[in-house]
């Protein structure tokens, strides 16, 4: 039951996060330092000025300008890094505006894709992750304050989901933000929208060969034409294939979302065939293919969103397949093996809808056979040197980005409070939360926005409960077939209700509930001449919603992002 | 938690054990079958014979053979062995079957979405099949390159390859191309063509870009030739490569069709552009054009009994293949279906019953005569010396409803063994109720998702393009 609310309770912590304070330069003294590159100071000072790790060590002195922490009882990590999210990018325009309005529309004309590429939405290389993230403190507070100082961002949409970018999640401009751009790009086996090519897996191959081969040609006769013009036409600019060409030659890794054993080996042997720097994403069976990504020395972005059981009992019901009954069993031991076996991880968030996710099962995957301090590495400087930004941040030492985060209690345990992060040297400050007495709890919403009320006592486990209320536009991912639509929430504290719209028609929201962790609810939708009956759960992190839809025909994710 | 890590290691050694035994046997380089009464496909049926395999291939076949002291020795006393079936029409193991969104679909390829985890693949090779002719589906005229594997169930997908399988292609012909173009899914637009002679526009419009493909790089290629520094390359052209290869005699055509007059045009467009069509898929009017086909050494690939199932089906006939095999067609009889796959021997038996086709031509429409229209046939499809050792051993004779397969070995190497498998489903039961027990696969105690209700049927068929036209096959 403890541990029950203290995870509930987790995404309250947002609430009691200061704004940056002004002051340029911090001292943490008497602090466990665990710097990922060197042994671990278990008595400690870290200087932190204009941004920078100015000193650590066991005998470095606080400066006399410097505010000073007293550390006792905390440990300083280097700001841990989640390797792969969509933090800060808007969900794929809606194909259907009309459903939302002007709004929507709106929505969709600003996050439309940049025009005149000869591909289709989906195939466009040459969309930057950094071109279309939004600054501002607000949607990256969730991240910051469970203890993120630095992610990987890239949308999640179409087969070239785009190139990403690394940045430190404070700062009010997008180059404030940036620590490297183009990191990678990245591509998913999907398909493109409205029945275009490609519409299905075996095209999704043929159209990424095609690109990659008409990228070949177009260097070699931009070489040819610049070598000498006359006499040869000019090859014409095409910007989607001009993205690919740093791909092809190696400057830019390219990140492979791939779960599957098999998907990984598609992914592998597309990247042997056109000899590209891959990057795995995802790896949820990676360690079936580690000696093959060993030897082609593929690094692997590996998810901490472990498959879960979300399916209620039923004596009616299929048993689930021994497959799926294996993959939960085993994915908490991917991260070993893969240890074992030499190759290279990153820890990322993998699209969990619960941010602390990502510390939980990465003590599932200590629990499992992971070294600890591999652990650690995996979110901190081993996700950094896979990032190529190991010489700027990742560990504490001097001079490196004053990216860190101040924990009380083991962060992969159970019992853990993050009091401080630092962000490119800017301090973000927990209040310690007082203990709750008896009687009393802490029901503040999570993202921060509203700041808590103690004079509202409730029980103890009584957890907070999440703030999903507005209006969204969505894609619903139909295998080959993304829907688009609407969700307008209407929320009175646990109660929700409110109306679903899609190309079947609008349909009121039923036994619509609200918990920490997210909103549930089902509802009816005409398909096909019959009425059936579909279950939606969901959680809303900063302006981002995403979830299932449960409907006799299966499961489909859906994302989307909240209107103004 | 330590009763879960003991949970765990109980699983992983149990894993260890399904997954060493076709690896472990690999290693194994003599097998002795002996006493079983072999149907050969190619030279009779032998009694009281022996099979010695060596390094996966038939080494000889005859009486009281001896092998090393190593050797693996199976009595099949009472037995039957017949070479290991060859589905020369199925769409199993594919994560994806039909690119849908356009009528010339030539540059997607199955061998990018092959998935060697599939379960059908262990019970095709339950049915006794080793070797499949894995086919893009039919929704378009010109569909995508096909790839022959063998059903090395357990070992890594690019050892389920045939090697040396000569390339091919699927085409298709009649409602399916048409009807995927007149009735667009929900969000699609119509699609070019919408009747028969739009589809064989499509054809032979491809086959006309091929050429003007091929001339481009043949005069690239001349220039180069002459040391022309001013040659530009010609962009190379993933959808027109392949048509290029068919024009070539390099890719087999697969050409999926009902009714006789729109296979009769396609052999026709094929005189017209000088390339043969390896085979004509399900061609169940096939019968009305024998001469035609067996002139120009088409083969036909069809089913055993199915008609009737739509409106193109109407003609089809039990007697097609006997028909066909009378007139000097290669007849194959292919199951284009997860479910069939599993009884082509009982297919291969009608041919008997209707139209009286001779038993060791019977096996052939399911072994040799198959293998010879996918290009395989020096290496598989008969029990001669020589020969990859792919061998069904049978409790029966194979076209009796009794028989099942006791063994199905793909060189050498056992992929299916009834005894084992009946033995496993022991360990399976003990792995699943252990897995069930643990934390992570209980279901939430109070609310979660809909549990998912099973599906009042298994789909059978996996072609879309058919599964869409108001009924399967059956």
């Amino acid at each position: 039951m403890k541990k029950r609310f203290f995870l509930l309770a987790l995404p309250a912590i947002g609430a009691l996060f200061s704004l940056p304070v002004a002051a340029q330069t911090y001292a943490i003294t008497n602090a466990r330092i665990v710097t990922v590159s060197g042994a671990p100071i278990e008595n400690g000072t870290v200087v932190v000025r204009d941004g920078l790790i100015e000193s650590v060590g066991a005998n470095a002195k606080a400066p006399a300008d410097a505010q000073i922490f007293n550390g006792s009882g905390l440990t300083v990590y280097p700001g841990f890094i989640d390797a792969l999210t969509s933090v800060g990018m808007a969900a794929a325009p809606a194909r259907t505006p009309g459903a939302g309005g002007q709004a929507a529309a709106a929505t969709a004309a600003a996050t439309a894709a940049p025009t005149n590429s000869n591909y289709p939405n989906g195939l466009q290389p040459e969309q930057t992750a950094a071109e279309m993230l939004k600054a501002g403190e607000a949607q990256f507070e969730t991240n910051r304050n469970a203890g993120f100082t630095t992610v990987v961002t890239v949308g999640r949409d179409g087969i070239f989901n785009g190139q990403s970018a690394i940045i430190n999640l404070a700062g009010e401009t997008v180059s404030e933000m940036v620590v490297k751009s183009p990191f990678a790009e990245h591509i998913s086996f999907n398909t493109v929208r409205g029945g275009q090519y490609p519409s299905s897996l075996l095209g999704t191959f043929s159209a990424l060969k095609q690109m990659m081969l008409d990228a070949q040609r177009l260097q070699e006769m931009q070489k040819m034409y610049a070598a000498n013009p006359v006499g040869m036409r000019r090859p014409a600019e095409d910007k989607s294939l001009q993205a690919l060409i740093p791909v092809l030659n190696r400057e830019v890794p390219i990140v492979f979302n791939a779960n599957r054993e098999i998907e990984i080996i598609r992914a592998l042997d597309l990247a042997k065939q056109f000899n590209l720097r891959a990057i795995i994403a995802g790896g949820q069976e990676a360690h079936k293919v580690a000696d093959r990504l060993k030897a082609q020395n593929v690094p692997v972005l590996l998810s901490l969103n472990f498959p879960k059981r979300t399916a209620a009992a039923s004596p009616e019901a299929d048993a689930e397949s021994l497959d799926v009954l294996r993959l939960r069993a085993e994915t908490p031991k991917a991260a070993a093996r893969l240890q074992q076996a030499g190759v290279k991880f990153a820890f990322q968030s993998g699209g969990a809808t619960n941010v602390n996710d990502f510390y939980t099962n990465a003590g599932m995957a200590v629990e499992n056979g992971l070294a600890k301090d591999a652990a650690i590495r995996a979110m901190t400087l081993g996700a950094a040197e896979i990032l190529g930004v190991e010489n700027r941040t990742g560990s504490i030492e001097k001079g490196k980005i004053a990216n860190l985060t101040v924990v009380r209690g083991d962060i992969l345990g159970k019992e853990k409070t993050i009091t401080h992060v630092f962000v490119d040297g800017k301090l973000f400050e927990q209040k310690e939360r007082p203990r709750p007495a008896a009687g009393s709890g802490n029901n503040a919403p999570s993202g921060g926005t509203t700041p808590a009320n103690p004079a509202a006592p409730t029980a103890p486990t009584a957890p907070a409960i999440a703030q999903v209320g507005g209006n969204y536009s969505i894609t619903v991912e139909v295998p080959g077939q993304p829907v688009a639509g609407t969700l307008a929430l209407v929320q009175q504290a646990a109660i929700l209700s409110g109306s679903m719209q899609t190309q079947l028609g609008t349909s009121q929201i039923k036994d619509g509930k609200v918990t920490a962790e997210g909103f549930t609810f089902s509802t009816t939708v005409d398909f096909g001449g019959s009425t059936i009956e579909i279950f939606v759960k969901g959680t809303v992190t900063g302006n981002q919603i995403s979830g299932t839809i449960d409907s006799p025909q299966g499961a489909v994710p859906f994302s989307g992002t909240k209107n103004p | 938690m330590k009763k879960l890590t003991i949970l765990c290691l109980i699983i992983l050694i149990l894993t260890a054990i399904s997954n060493v035994s076709v690896s472990a046997q690999t290693a194994r380089n003599e097998v002795l079958i002996r006493n079983a009464t072999v149907m050969t496909a190619a030279r009779g049926t032998l009694t009281e014979t022996d099979i010695l395999i060596q390094n996966g291939k038939i080494a000889r076949i005859g009486k009281d053979l001896k092998a090393a002291a190593n050797a693996q020795i199976i009595d099949a006393t009472g037995k039957f062995v017949t070479p290991g079936i060859i589905d020369a029409h199925s769409h199993t193991m594919l994560d994806a079957i039909n690119e849908i969104s356009s009528s010339v679909t030539s540059m997607t390829n199955v061998r990018d979405v092959l998935n060697p985890t599939d379960v059908s693949i262990y019970r095709a090779l339950a049915g006794g099949v080793t070797t499949a002719n894995l086919l893009h589906g039919s929704a378009n005229p010109i569909g995508g390159q096909n790839t022959v594997v063998r059903y090395k169930f357990g070992r890594p997908v690019e050892e389920f390859v045939f090697p040396g399988a000569p390339m091919g292609i699927k085409f298709a012909l009649g409602e399916n191309p048409k009807r995927i173009g007149a009735n667009p899914q929900p969000g699609q637009t119509p699609r070019y063509p919408i009747t028969r002679m739009g589809t064989m526009e499509v054809i032979r419009d491809a086959f006309l870009r091929a050429r003007d493909y091929k001339q481009s790089w043949d005069e690239y290629r001349a220039k180069v030739a002459k040391k022309d520094k001013t040659a530009v390359p010609p962009r190379r052209n993933l959808e027109l490569e392949p048509m290029v290869e068919i024009l070539e005699g390099k890719r087999l055509v697969h050409a999926h069709g009902y009714r006789s007059d729109e296979h009769l045009n396609l052999l026709l467009i094929a005189d017209e552009f000088g390339f043969k069509v390896a085979t004509l898929q399900h061609a169940l009017e096939a019968y009305k054009i024998a001469p035609e086909i067996a002139k120009r050494g088409t083969g036909a690939s069809v089913f055993a009994d199915s008609w009737s199932y739509k409106l193109e089906a109407y003609d089809s006939i039990p007697y097609n293949a006997a028909m066909l095999w009378k007139a000097g067609v290669l007849v194959s009889i292919n199951s284009d279906s997860d479910e069939r796959a599993r009884r082509l021997n009982l297919d291969a038996a009608k041919t008997m019953k209707y139209g009286g086709v001779p038993e060791e031509e019977a096996l052939k429409m399911i072994t040799f005569n198959a293998a010879k229209q996918l290009g395989i046939e020096k290496q598989t499809g008969s029990i001669e010396e020589k020969k990859d050792a792919d061998i069904v051993i049978w409790s029966a004779h194979p076209f009796s409803v009794y028989a099942h397969p006791e063994m199905t070995m793909i060189e050498g190497v056992t992929y299916f063994d009834r005894a084992k498998d009946i033995q496993k489903r022991g360990d399976l039961a003990r792995e699943r109720e252990m897995l069930e027990k643990m934390d992570i696969n209980k279901a939430p105690g109070t609310g979660g998702t809909a549990p998912r209700i099973p599906s009042e049927k298994r789909i059978e068929e996996r072609d879309e393009a058919d599964r869409t036209d108001g009924g399967n096959r059956r």
